[in-house]
């Protein structure tokens, strides 16, 4: 019978004392984004971290686990002599969070969360994310609330995506083909093989106007002595061609001249 | 808008092969998940969900980490390291406890004044509840279904010792106090016990002559209130907690067990009762008991059986009791019989089945609690099983047969799982929390070094002559060589691996001096796997101050003054130095010639001997002060350095032994050159004030301050890092807004050295070749860049290459989120411009815009995904190889990789495909055959025609 007293008493006082100590929880929540679909899926070692320089005597930095739920939960926030601003952080090995201001009344009440930015002055605060009632804080000045303050549940926001790999480029024969110097060779390979079909499919006035042309172009003169191997090469003036004279006063053009003349009967009367 | 140009301008400066290829995890890396030495009574099998029937083994280890482990492979499913949450006052020389409740997929632990619920899958928080003033002694689930719990979820009742005695039920679902019991009397609260009706609660009340009662307080599972009360008359053989043999926690009759003193006979009590049945011990060895241990099944509805193990110092036995519930009389049912050498019990259970297990060094039995018919025994194959402490086993019986595996925590500090005779798994859980650790070169190099440096101090003829008798040596090698070609090439174009690099120190062994004494070898080209253990402490535990190895053995300096030299391929003890009364603070190691040379320093701060060599010291004092010491003479300091009144000197480094420096300048974009200042002599002393830091560059041969940096608004508690390489350093705190300074979080601040503010200009030094730190030490120029960092860096090295010309990385922890990462240089340049794009010229430079807010990329994540906890030091080395760093990273967990600051520039990476080349090169034949005879023709109609 004694014991039940006691228990009775000790009942009372929970209740006398519960507007003292005002625990307000914060919450943290993390909804399920594009960057991140499932936060169930988050690694165990996820974490929130409150962070500020200690005022004896709570402590410098709080810490909350991820919950089953994909929450981050401070369930007490400890009374100290001075109002406290906290840096919160969320840290998962994947991901990144956007951190967040938390400012804490001395007796352990939520004030407000905003946003912060990182490396701009604390004063600098982003969108507002909770702020307590007026009413609330009326009455708690006053010195007899009742209730106590209200649990704070505020959402995370997931920033990025942490990648920690190297694609390593995979061998493809489409992306040799994209290379210009495969291209080039490609080309060079198709007029060889295709250039001479293409002359015999010609029609021999055609023909004969096209080789008349290209012999008076230099380039493609040059180009047909360079071809031509050693032989033909001694006849060209290189520098002279570099010099851009025109092939004829060279004492070697009209042995060209003659033979691809020749090699034009040659054909025609093979044809 | 311009955050975006920022980042995308770095990312245009930053190559993109900085990064981990996924091919290469597992590779150029390997990582021990760590979780400590399991403890006896926190660790079991459990399934974790009702619907499947897979089991992890779980544990609370004695470094009071939580996890589970893959018993197929032994591997870490998910671990919590319960001291980051509890209050750190409660965690001194507490144990921890582990419960769990099957098909429940909940764990209760408790720390300290901590208790928290975690799922038994995925290791996330269900709830967590701080007592601050109260340690808890004992913790249990109720096993009871009462209408006031769902039965997803099993209600915690947990007892604490602070003060007093208190019992309380905590919910299964939120860990509220339901109700909670003071137990004002003063006695010792031992343990609590429950029953599926009734919670009991064990205390130890003090007789008035001597030793102690045991008293039992009966509570109400419902309401906590005590229903009724038993005190057993114990005085005369109980002196303390510690008489006490088991209570009973959990079964369907749950039984105190003590014995007296001289372990002549075993009281038994069934919880509840008054009655106190005495056993004689049957003791025929001659030997005198030393520890009596009782195994009971954990579950409610299991048989009520219980097993009581006794150990002499040379052999073992048990004895099986069963309880009569209707009759509550313990009875003796049969004896295991009495062995030589040592044996570990465990108890298993299969539905109301209940089945012990004996491993001894030779073999495992399975016996049924309720004969002593052997169910299964399985010889264990060779190696001798080294001596086990406590094991846990999981049964599965089908008919008659049984199977088991058995979770054997090994007095080596290793954790094993046995199946069948043979050992599945090994987890080295003593190389959580390692010493020291060092790379170590094995014999074979050592051969070639040494001619090496004959050849460097004979004459040029002579060294001449001595190489090319060397070369003619050579070639008797070379029949094997060629025999082995083909073999070579076919393998390297067909396999993965493009060359071997292992000739070029790219995976030397390293050897890891643990907490018990014992030394690990883990070699490098097999994931780290241990290549041998030795117990190299005369003692249990030792704290090694340093490591040094040399070609073939490694010495490692204990802080008593003793020292233990290994041969690092067999890990053979080669010799053995005694220790000294004198405590040994730190060992300074002189590289000096042939063979290193250490000194040990005293406590405070002295040399213990003075060397007749060149060079100084610069030791700490436990005092807080930094001294530097002449070689020569140990008796007084040459200087002494006091920070300013109310700071402590905290941390104390300086330029690595190896830190060579490639360019004595930094070539500006308009081609003109900053000199370097560098001082070989540096070193950067942290220390702490109340709320502020203080970084002192020391010239530590005069003692004489270079730099001082004051940063207020420091918490003293966070993590404070710093390094100092080349000429530069580095260091990182966590700041507060302050009248200086507006940003709040951590602070990364890197400043580099310059001997002029001018380019082409080199101050007072001008075209001095050499300066004296005592008559002119000129003073450095000092650029200083600080950025905000999302998470503490708990230690910083700094890459280490043989050049020196690869761009150098700064290694550091992150505690919080366990990894470690490799910001690349370029990026803490602290000339970047501030405000403003950078000009042609500095772009050439390759600086980019000053960004405050510095966000560790993925891509500089050494560990990658891979969680690296606890670690404490990080060290770097070179290898024959400019290009990679090799990097070892252990304190808690043990994790090796290579870094490649700038690229493997060196080195045929895996991206250049061998079999590719020889495909192009093949194809190319094909076309220049197919063509040869093509243009041959038409060189020749070419020539014909002319001519015609």
């Amino acid at each position: 019978m004694r014991l039940v007293t006691s228990s009775t008493v000790r009942f009372f006082f929970i209740l006398l004392s519960a507007p003292v100590l005002v625990f307000s929880a914060l919450t943290i929540t993390i909804p399920s984004s594009n960057l991140l679909p499932n936060p169930h899926a988050l690694p165990a070692g996820s974490h929130a971290t409150l962070t500020t320089l200690p005022s004896s005597p709570s402590p410098s930095q709080l810490i909350a686990s991820l919950t089953r739920s994909a929450t981050f939960v401070f369930a007490e926030l400890p009374t100290q002599l001075k109002a406290q601003s906290y840096l919160l952080d969320i840290r998962s090995s994947d991901f990144i969070f956007a951190p967040y201001r938390v400012d804490v009344a001395t007796d352990g009440s939520i004030l407000g969360i905003w946003e912060t930015f990182r490396a701009n002055p604390w004063d600098n605060r982003g969108p507002e994310k909770y702020i307590l009632d007026a009413t609330i804080a009326a009455e708690q000045s006053g010195g007899h609330s009742i209730m106590a303050t209200p649990d704070v549940t505020i959402e995370a926001r997931v920033l990025a995506r942490r990648n920690f790999y190297e694609e390593r480029p995979r061998f493809s024969p489409l992306s040799l083909f994209k290379n210009p110097m495969i291209l080039l060779a490609l080309v060079a390979l198709g007029f060889t093989f295709g250039m001479p079909k293409l002359m015999e499919n010609m029609d021999p006035e055609m023909r004969a106007e096209f080789e008349k042309q290209s012999r008076s172009s230099p380039i493609t003169g040059a180009t047909r002595n360079a071809m031509t191997g050693g032989a033909a090469s001694g006849k060209f003036d290189l520098a002279g061609w570099m010099a851009g004279a025109t092939p004829r006063p060279a004492p070697g053009t009209e042995g060209v001249a003659a033979s691809g003349r020749d090699t034009g009967v040659a054909s025609r009367r093979r044809g | 808008m311009r955050l975006q140009a920022t980042l995308f301008l770095l990312a245009s400066c930053v190559p993109s092969t900085w990064a981990i290829y996924t091919d290469e995890v597992d590779h150029i890396d390997y990582h021990h998940a760590l979780l400590g030495q399991p403890t006896s009574q926190s660790t079991f099998f459990l399934k974790p969900s009702a619907s499947s029937n897979a089991s992890l083994l779980y544990t609370l280890s004695e470094d009071s980490l939580l996890g589970a482990v893959n018993p197929k492979d032994g591997s870490l499913v998910w671990r919590q390291n319960l001291t980051r949450f509890a209050p750190p006052a409660a965690q001194d020389g507490v144990s921890g406890l582990l419960r769990a409740s099957e098909g429940t997929n909940a764990l209760v632990s408790a720390l300290g004044g901590y208790v928290s619920s975690w799922t038994a899958l995925d290791g996330k928080l269900i709830w967590e509840k701080r007592f601050a003033d109260d340690v808890i002694a004992d913790l249990e689930l109720l096993e009871l279904e009462d209408a006031s719990t769902a039965p997803s979820a099993k209600d915690t009742v947990a007892l604490f010792g602070g003060k007093a005695g208190v019992v309380r039920r905590l919910d299964g679902n939120s860990g509220h106090v339901k109700w909670e019991y003071k137990d004002e009397s003063g006695d010792v609260p031992l343990q609590l016990s429950s029953s599926s009706t009734e919670v009991f609660y064990i205390a130890l009340q003090a007789s008035a002559r001597k030793g102690y009662r045991i008293r039992v307080v009966s509570l109400d599972p419902l309401t906590g209130l005590p229903t009724q009360q038993q005190i057993l008359t114990s005085e005369s053989d109980v002196s303390g907690p510690g008489s006490v043999v088991f209570v009973g926690a959990n079964t369907a009759a749950p039984v105190i067990v003590w014995s007296d003193a001289a372990h002549k006979a075993l009281k038994v009590n069934i919880i509840g009762t008054k009655l106190v049945q005495s056993f004689d011990i049957e003791n025929t060895s001659g030997e005198s008991i030393r520890s009596i241990t009782v195994h009971t099944p954990k579950k409610l509805e299991s048989l009520p059986h219980y097993l009581v193990h006794y150990e002499t110092a040379s052999t073992t036995w048990a004895e099986v009791y069963h309880v009569d519930l209707r009759s509550s009389v313990v009875s003796k049912a049969y004896e295991l019989p009495r062995l030589q050498g040592w044996s570990v019990f465990s108890t298993s259970n299969k539905d109301a089945n209940v089945y012990f297990t004996r491993i001894t060094q030779s073999e495992t039995t399975v016996v049924s609690s309720v004969s002593h018919g052997i169910r299964g025994r399985w010889p264990h194959q060779s190696p001798p099983l080294e001596k086990a402490v406590h094991a846990v086993s999981e049964v599965v019986a089908k008919g008659e047969t049984v199977a088991v595996r058995s979770a054997a925590a090994l007095v080596t500090g290793d954790w094993q799982l046995i199946r069948g005779g043979q050992i599945e798994w090994t987890r080295y859980e003593a190389l959580t929390g390692a010493l020291a650790a060092s790379w170590v070169e094995t014999d074979g190099s050592e051969d070639l070094v040494h001619q090496l440096e004959v050849e460097g101090h004979e004459s040029v003829y002579k060294a001449y002559v001595h190489r090319v008798k060397r070369h003619v040596r050579d070639l008797q090698h070379l029949p094997e060589w060629l025999k082995g070609l083909p073999n070579r090439i076919l393998t390297s174009i067909l396999t993965d691996e493009v060359s071997n690099l292992d000739s070029f120190g790219i995976s030397k062994p390293v050897i890891v001096a643990a907490k018990n004494g014992r030394v690990y070898a883990l070699d490098a080209g097999n994931h780290g796997a241990v290549s041998w253990a030795v117990k190299a402490a005369e003692k249990d535990s030792w704290d090694v101050k340093a490591i040094v190895a040399q070609p073939g053995s490694a010495t490692i300096y204990a802080d008593d003054g003793s020292s233990v030299t290994l041969d690092v391929t067999s890990g053979k003890i080669l010799a053995r130095t005694p220790g000294t009364a004198i405590k040994i603070r730190s060992v300074a190691v002189v590289n000096d010639g042939a063979a290193p040379v250490t000194i040990g320093i005293k406590e405070d701060g002295t040399p213990l001997e003075s060397l007749d060599l060149p060079g100084f010291f610069v030791t700490l004092s436990d005092d807080g002060r930094v001294l530097g010491w002449a070689a020569k003479d140990n008796k007084t300091p040459v200087w002494q350095f006091l920070p300013a009144q109310g700071e402590k000197i905290v941390h104390a480094t300086a330029r690595p032994a190896h830190d060579p420096v490639a360019s004595i300048g930094k070539v500006l974009g308009n081609r003109s050159v900053l000199y370097k200042y560098l001082n070989p002599n540096l070193a950067l002393i942290t220390a702490v004030g109340k709320n502020t830091a203080t970084f002192y560059l020391l010239d530590a041969v005069s003692g004489r301050i270079l730099h001082t940096s004051v940063q207020e608004g420091v918490d003293p508690t966070q993590p404070i890092a710093s390094t100092i390489s080349e000429n530069w350093f580095a260091y990182s705190f966590y700041a507060d807004v302050t009248s200086s300074s507006s940003a709040k979080g951590y602070q990364l601040v890197i400043s580099e050295l310059y001997e002029s503010p001018s380019p082409n200009d080199r101050g007072p030094l001008d075209a001095a070749s050499n300066y004296s730190s005592f008559t002119s030490l000129p003073s450095p120029h000092i650029i200083s860049q600080a950025f905000v960092i999302p998470e503490p860096i708990s230690h910083m090295t700094v890459t280490q290459t043989r050049q020196g010309i690869t761009t150098r990385n700064l290694l550091c922890t992150l505690p919080l989120s366990n990894a470690i990462i490799g910001i690349p240089r370029p990026v803490l340049d602290p000339r970047r411009p501030v405000d403003r794009d950078p000009t042609s010229t500095e772009a050439e430079e390759g600086l980019f815009k000053y960004n405050p807010y510095l966000e560790f990329e993925g891509r500089w994540y050494l560990t990658h995904s891979r969680s690296v906890a606890g670690i404490k030091k990080v060290l770097s080395s070179p290898t024959l190889l400019e290009s990679t760093s090799l990097i070892f990273a252990f304190g808690g967990d043990v994790f090796a990789t290579r870094a490649t600051p700038s690229q493997a520039f060196d080195v045929l990476g895996k991206g250049f495909s061998k079999l590719q080349l020889v495909l192009t090169i093949l194809a190319l034949s094909a076309g220049v055959m197919v063509l040869a005879p093509m243009v041959r023709r038409k060189q020749n109609n070419m020539i014909w025609k002319t001519s015609l």
